[in-house]
């Protein structure tokens, strides 16, 4: 088995050796976790893994490669063979994630949660029937209809739960609509354009600059061509390609191309290796989706609340029908009272309540541009503890920008914010006048045309990264870079190559009366100022000496180790008398002089952090997440773009600073005193799990570099080891493994893939890191509202259970029908419990540290006990008192009350004496009872106003909180109270419903319980305002 | 709860931390927040002095008292003789505070009085609450009449069924029915009657002023009122001919009077199928009312002996071997009998009245 995980993960990851390893080793549970998690994927993971291996078309050459597809590469393939290629290996798309279909996902919502509860309830119900119905043929349906009225209960509660699903998932159809890909195939010896989808093995495509590769492709020849594969491996600089083979492994290799990754410039011909979900990514693809979709907290969350519910449902109910059996009830009656608990108990509106406030939630989000792709994740960002960041793209810009410039012996920062308007360098210098010639005119990009309307930094320009960032550079600061190259008109050029590592280019000045040439060159700072002789400071040309050669390799060095991109620039007006106005230059033959330069300056480029990135991060610090950077980039650039964003804060230090400060060798370093870590892909590889379990306790600033899409995997399943909540953040499809193994995966919209999008489970629309914050606000907001609505819910239970309990033991007549329950649950009380989803947080969360996944949970014990048995026991008396006090006013004095159920329920029985002497009949009996059920109905819902307006904070006074800030709930009370008096008079006549018309002062009877049950919050909260941490504090805090 | 607090310290100091490296559950709790929060709650509890010691305090304790016990144990094992005392001192400190469970009988004690108060107050409330509902309403007079009215009517005999159906050749099948009879009207009987209650002027309502918490007196209704079906001259009340008797009877209400001067009468017909299956029937009293008499009812409390006024019917031919439904109406002002859903209020239909007599 240790054969077969090493062959796994050898392309990437020889890390699992090691955790195979230590396990035998030394066998500590520990790992054990670890372990556990990589097994169940290796089926998954390795039949596409081990075809990475096999993978050695770019070792062939093209003879071979020929024989091997059987095509040929002059006149590709025929139509036929293409044909039944395509029929054979499918079209060339990715295979979109699995969906649940949705009569499964329907069903699953008629099943889950307290659904089943219910369903035992409704058969329970039809068994009662069934029971009655062989005894007495005649027996009354009431019990069918109770039993219908629950399974559409449970059916009307799943189609909405479902509805509320389905549309959130319908916002991501809108982003799996892909503009379908043209390539440009030679078959049958002729060019065709066809749908990429079609292409197959041993096609030859042709691509040109600005192209997505639309397969896997062997590059046969190639003009310049440079492609980007940062959506493969983050790194945002652009990789020439070739058609030699350089590299054993089909990654490093330059004469392979691969799907979905763009051409920038040049052209190339290559013959098609792979298709559809065979190709690299498509692999990387597949990865994602054999990584198990974990639970979301918040699920976690409600599982444990239903069990919890649940169980006590069942253990009440089962106690009680024991209790009546034993107490020589009939089984049917028994059967009945446990219909009767059970349907008190579930809170049946509740799952229904949470997912409208969830998605009210997401609708909340997706205006501040989180779109939320699954429901729950809503509440995930909120509980977040660790949030591992991608950084090309989400951290950065991910376009090039000059960052610095260096003339005049000085370092001048550019502005690097997204708009790059607001250049302050000081422009009046003589020598940047001459270095703004020279990065306007040794520059071959160019704006795309008929984008004049667009904001210089939006436009789409043809060239590579580092001359885009020139000429948007240029533009902005200069004005129309065009114009100005249109007047120095262009002789002659020679463009950068690797070898020669400059680029050189010469003009007609625009200054009529200066008839020399004028000779500009960019590359290499050292390439450029061997090439100099003198330097330019101040406007004024200086011989070049010592000094200055040292100033030039100090900024060289600053600017370098910061993580950018250093280019030199130097210029030379060649003599008029030695080159004439109508010299003709050759390139070729370099007739013109390439030395004696004049350096004119430095200039560096990086990608550089959003502007809301460090904001963001400093607040995700104070909110006690710990932000980890994962990237494929270099060390030094991801250690600088860290330090720039905060993620290393400005006073902590690596191990490798401090050994450089105190000039000491990095192994005496004491590993405590560094704060921050930069670990690399190569480091991470040689770890084992303990060690990196250690580098993540320990560290509470990590950069991770030159890390793979195995190792993000490895990360993401480190830091959950640790019980944090992981949030992700990315947009390549290196990213997606991680994406969707985290807790919460997050993508980028405008620049994401479409594999990142798919496995994430949310996306933020515009691109920026600061939308996290945002999130994690309404995350823990939602943590706390639902709490707040949870508790609302449960605490009518037991006024509607105690009842039922009271029915069976004492014998009264039954206070409140099961029909009248229904209509707590899911009629007064539904409105009320979705307004405190509304309700604004108590303090300022973002404060506070994130939940604890298993500490924190969201019903607590507190929280059921409160609910429970203090404020759901007063509003059980309050409802009582109601009821009492109805029966007593006709007649019926709670002393009468007691054991009178048989005789009260004998329909035979037609003159029941009450306290007075009066006689009732059994339908005069029958009627009184419904007006107890709507005085219990009404006592129960007066108090749930109050309780919904305790509800609104958990430890603030409701005076600090405001009464009326939040007025969904005051539409709450009154649909409460619209709503019952609806029920009362308005379908007080209809009898199946069992509601009368009330007395209008039995309304007010329970509303001194319900002060009563607000004064008593009040108290609790105050006695946890005055003690915090006390014995009260943690008892009576939910 | 307890448990959780314990796994929220287990991190608390990188000590504790070693320790629990061994256990799975707790191994990675330790990251930055987690020691941050602990840092604050331990602040937190230091400020306020409460019942729950110092979070620390309480861990060094945990520790001392164990190396505690092992040196007392050491010592115990020198001084076998103190052993059992000391046994039985661990057991029972060990009840009062364990430091495994970090349970104590005083903390679990303490929540069951909280509990126990803030339930005695909520039964105080309750009972408040009800003494307060007997000071509004009266002890003689419903607050509210009107779910009572208006007044159903029951019939006696009444056995389980308001079928009869019985065989006038074999006793068995009626001798429950006279039972019943008999019991019911005991107490009409006349000297019973003549004793306790007071002979009235028949015709006008019975009305006893005076304060509320006054006895009242009763009208009396005799037993010889119901003439053949009183069970004095036909001790079988009719059944051993198959003529039977059934006493009709009007639920009482406080304060109830049928309008003036307009006796409430009963009505008995067939009420479906063919009118001649009744082809007779008596009425006892005659007037076939309840006499005004016996109106208004003062209530149990001071009305005790009051005394329902019946009226008897008495089938005396009626069709044999075959259910004839009977539909027996109360007539008179303020009596409603077409209730729909009530067939017991205003008038009394007998499912079936089948009797068997053989012959």
């Amino acid at each position: 088995m240790a054969k077969k995980t090493l062959e796994i993960y050898s392309v990437e990851l020889s890390g699992m050796k090691d955790i195979e390893q230590t396990d035998k080793g030394n066998g500590k549970e520990k790992y054990r976790g670890l372990k556990n998690c990589f097994e169940p994927k290796k089926n998954h993971r390795k039949e596409e893994l081990t075809k990475e291996l096999d993978l050695d078309d770019h070792k062939l050459s093209i003879k071979e490669l020929e024989k091997k597809y059987g095509t040929n590469i002059i006149t590709g393939l025929s139509s036929a063979q293409a044909a039944e290629l395509l029929a054979r290996n499918g079209p060339n798309a990715l295979t979109p994630p699995k969906e649940t279909p949705e009569i499964i996902k329907f069903f699953k919502q008629m099943v889950g949660g307290f659904s089943i509860l219910l369903w035992i309830g409704a058969i329970l119900c039809w068994i009662a029937y069934g029971i009655q119905y062989s005894m007495n043929t005649s027996s009354s349906l009431d019990n069918v209809y109770l039993g219908c009225v629950l399974a559409l209960v449970i059916i009307l509660t799943g189609i909405f739960a479902y509805y509320q699903e389905a549309k959130s998932t319908n916002i991501m159809a809108t982003f799996n609509k892909m503009i379908p890909q043209q390539a440009l195939v030679i078959r049958d010896s002729e060019k065709k354009t066809i749908p990429a989808e079609q292409l197959v093995v041993g096609d030859i495509v042709e691509i040109r600059g600005g192209d997505q590769i639309p397969a896997d492709i062997r590059l046969l020849s190639v003009q310049g061509c440079k492609v980007d594969n940062s959506s493969l491996t983050g790194e945002s600089e652009p990789q020439p390609r070739s058609s030699e083979f350089t590299h054993d492994s089909p990654l490093e290799t330059k004469n392979i191309g691969f799907y979905s990754t763009t051409c920038l410039e040049g052209t190339a011909t290559g013959m098609v290796i792979n298709t559809g979900d065979r190709t690299i990514i498509g692999q990387i693809a597949s990865l994602a989706s054999g990584v198990g979709n974990e639970k979301t907290p918040i699920a976690i969350e409600i599982q444990h609340f239903v069990h919890i519910v649940a169980g006590v449902a069942v253990s009440i109910g089962i106690l009680f029908f024991i209790t009546a059996v034993s107490l020589k009830y009939q089984v049917l009656d028994s059967i009945i009272f446990l219909i009767g608990i059970i349907v008190a108990n579930v809170p049946e509106g509740l799952l229904a309540t949470v997912t409208v406030t969830l998605s009210l939630t997401a609708k909340r989000m997706a205006k501040k541009n989180c779109l939320v792709k699954n429901l729950e994740a809503v509440e995930t960002l909120g509980s977040t503890s660790i949030i591992c960041s991608d950084k090309t793209g989400t951290l950065t810009q991910n376009r090039m920008t000059v960052a610095h410039l260096w003339f005049d012996n000085q370092i001048f920062i550019a502005d690097t914010s997204e708009d790059n308007s607001n250049q302050v360098f000081d422009q009046s210098s003589g020598t940047w006048a001459s270095l703004s010639k020279i990065i306007t005119l040794c520059n071959r990009a160019e704006f795309r045309p008929g984008q004049e309307n667009v904001p210089i930094m939006k436009r789409v320009v043809a060239g590579d990264a580092s001359e885009t960032a020139l000429l948007k550079f240029s533009e902005v600061i200069l004005g129309d870079v065009m114009e100005i190259r249109k007047r120095n008109h262009k002789v002659a050029e020679i463009p950068f190559n690797s070898t020669n590592k400059f680029q050189l280019s010469i003009h007609k000045t625009d200054d009529p009366n200066d008839k020399r040439f004028l000779m500009v060159m960019k590359g290499a700072p050292e390439r450029i100022l061997e090439k100099c002789s003198t330097i330019m400071v101040n406007g004024q040309e200086q011989p070049l000496d010592k000094n200055t050669a040292e100033a030039f390799h100090t900024a060289y060095m600053e600017l370098g180790g910061q993580g950018e991109r250093v280019l030199g620039f130097c210029h030379l007006y060649l003599p008029a008398d030695e080159f004439p106005e109508t010299y003709t230059f050759d390139v070729d033959t370099m007739n013109f002089p390439t030395s004696n330069f004049c350096f004119v300056g430095l200039l560096s480029m990086i990608d550089p952090p959003r502007s809301t990135v460090p904001d963001a991060v400093t607040k995700c610090r104070s909110a006690g997440i710990k932000v980890i950077m994962v990237t494929g980039d270099h060390p030094i650039t991801a250690k600088a773009i860290a330090k720039s964003v905060g993620i290393i804060s400005a006073n902590s230090e690596t191990v490798e600073d401090i050994a450089k400060r105190l000039h000491i060798a990095v192994e005496q370093v004491n590993k405590r005193d560094a704060k921050a870590a930069v670990v690399t892909g190569m480091e991470l590889k040689d770890m084992s799990p303990e060690q990196l379990d250690e580098l993540l306790t320990n560290y509470p600033e990590i950069v991770f570099a030159r890390t793979s899409p195995q190792q993000k995997l490895i990360i993401v399943e480190g830091c959950q080891m640790q019980n944090a909540v992981v949030a992700v953040t990315g947009d390549g499809v290196n990213d997606s493994p991680a994406l969707k193994k985290a807790d919460i995966g997050i993508a980028m919209g405008i620049t994401g893939s479409d594999a990142a999008k798919n496995a994430a489970d949310m996306i933020l629309l515009d691109d920026n890191f600061a939308s996290i914050v945002t999130g994690v606000e309404e995350g823990r907001l939602i943590f706390d509202n639902l709490k707040k609505t949870i508790a609302y819910t449960l605490t009518k239970n037991i006024a509607e259970l105690c009842p039922f309990l009271i029915y069976i033991t004492v014998g009264l007549p039954l206070p409140i029908g099961t029909i009248t329950i229904l209509f707590i649950d899911l009629g007064t009380d539904i409105i009320p419990s979705i307004a405190l989803a509304y309700e604004k947080a108590e303090s300022d969360i973002m404060n506070r540290k994130p939940r604890h996944k298993k500490k924190d949970r969201l019903v607590n014990e507190q929280l059921a006990m409160y609910s429970y048995l203090h404020i759901g026991l007063m509003q059980a008396v309050g409802a009582f008192v109601v009821y009492f006090t109805v029966y007593a006013q006709e007649g019926f004095k709670p002393s009468a009350l007691i054991n009178i159920r048989v005789e009260w329920e004998n329909s035979n029985v037609n003159d029941l004496e009450d306290s007075y002497g009066q006689q009732w009949t059994w339908y005069q009996r029958k009627y009184l009872e419904w007006m107890g059920y709507t005085a219990f109905f009404v006592g129960i819902m007066v108090q749930q106003i109050a309780d919904l307006i305790i509800r609104k904070t958990r430890r603030n006074s409701i005076f600090q909180q405001g009464l009326f800030r939040n007025k969904v709930i005051w539409v709450g009370i009154a649909s409460q109270i619209i709503i019952a008096l609806i029920l009362s008079y308005g379908l007080g006549s209809v009898t199946a419903l069992s509601f009368t018309m009330l007395r209008p002062q039995y309304w007010f009877v329970a509303v001194p319980f319900a002060i009563l049950i607000w004064v008593y919050d009040e108290v609790r909260k105050l006695f946890i305002r005055l003690y915090p941490g006390s014995w009260w504090d943690k008892n009576m805090y939910y | 709860m307890r448990r959780q607090l314990r796994s929220r310290r287990a991190p608390a100091s990188p000590y504790a931390y070693r320790y629990r490296l061994d256990d799975q559950d707790e191994v990675n709790q330790n990251y930055l927040a987690d020691e941050e929060e602990e840092a604050e709650e331990e602040a937190r509890v230091m400020v306020v002095p409460n019942l729950e010691e110092e979070e620390e305090e309480e861990e060094e304790e945990e520790e001392e008292e164990i190396e505690e016990k092992e040196k007392e144990e050491e010592k115990g094992q020198g001084q076998p003789a103190g052993n059992a005392w000391w046994q039985r001192w661990q057991i029972v400190s060990e009840y009062l505070w364990d430091p495994e469970k970090r349970m104590s009988l005083a903390r679990t004690g303490l929540i069951l009085v909280i509990y126990f108060f803030f339930y005695a107050s909520l039964a105080a409330v309750i009972t408040l609450c009800m003494y307060t509902l007997f000071l509004t309403i009266s002890p003689y007079m419903p607050t509210f009449t009107e779910r009572v009215k208006p007044p159903g009517v029951m019939i006696r005999p009444f056995a389980h069924s308001l079928n009869f159906n019985f065989n006038v050749s074999e006793p068995d099948t009626w001798q429950h029915y006279v039972i019943s009879l008999n019991g019911f009207l005991q107490g009409y009987n006349d000297s019973l009657q003549e004793e306790m209650n007071v002979d009235c002027p028949p015709g006008q309502y019975f009305i006893q002023d005076g304060d509320e918490d006054e006895d009242k007196k009763a009208c009396q209704f005799k037993r010889s009122f119901l003439k053949n079906c009183s069970g004095l001259e036909d001790p079988t009340f009719g059944y051993s001919t198959g003529q039977p008797c059934i006493l009709l009877k009007m639920n009482r209400i406080v304060g109830f009077r049928p309008e003036l001067g307009d006796p409430v009468k009963v009505s008995c017909k067939v009420q479906r199928g063919d009118e001649n299956d009744i082809r007779s029937i008596n009425y006892y009293p005659e007037s076939a009312s309840f006499d005004l008499r016996y109106y208004p009812y003062y209530g149990k409390l001071t009305h005790v002996n009051y005394t329902s006024p019946l009226v008897a019917m008495h089938f005396t031919d009626v069709v044999k071997n075959q259910a004839v439904p009977v539909q027996c109406q109360l007539k008179g002002k303020g009596i409603i009998n077409d209730v729909i859903n009530d067939r017991f209020v205003g008038n009394w239909q007998s499912g079936s009245e089948d009797k068997q007599a053989k012959k």
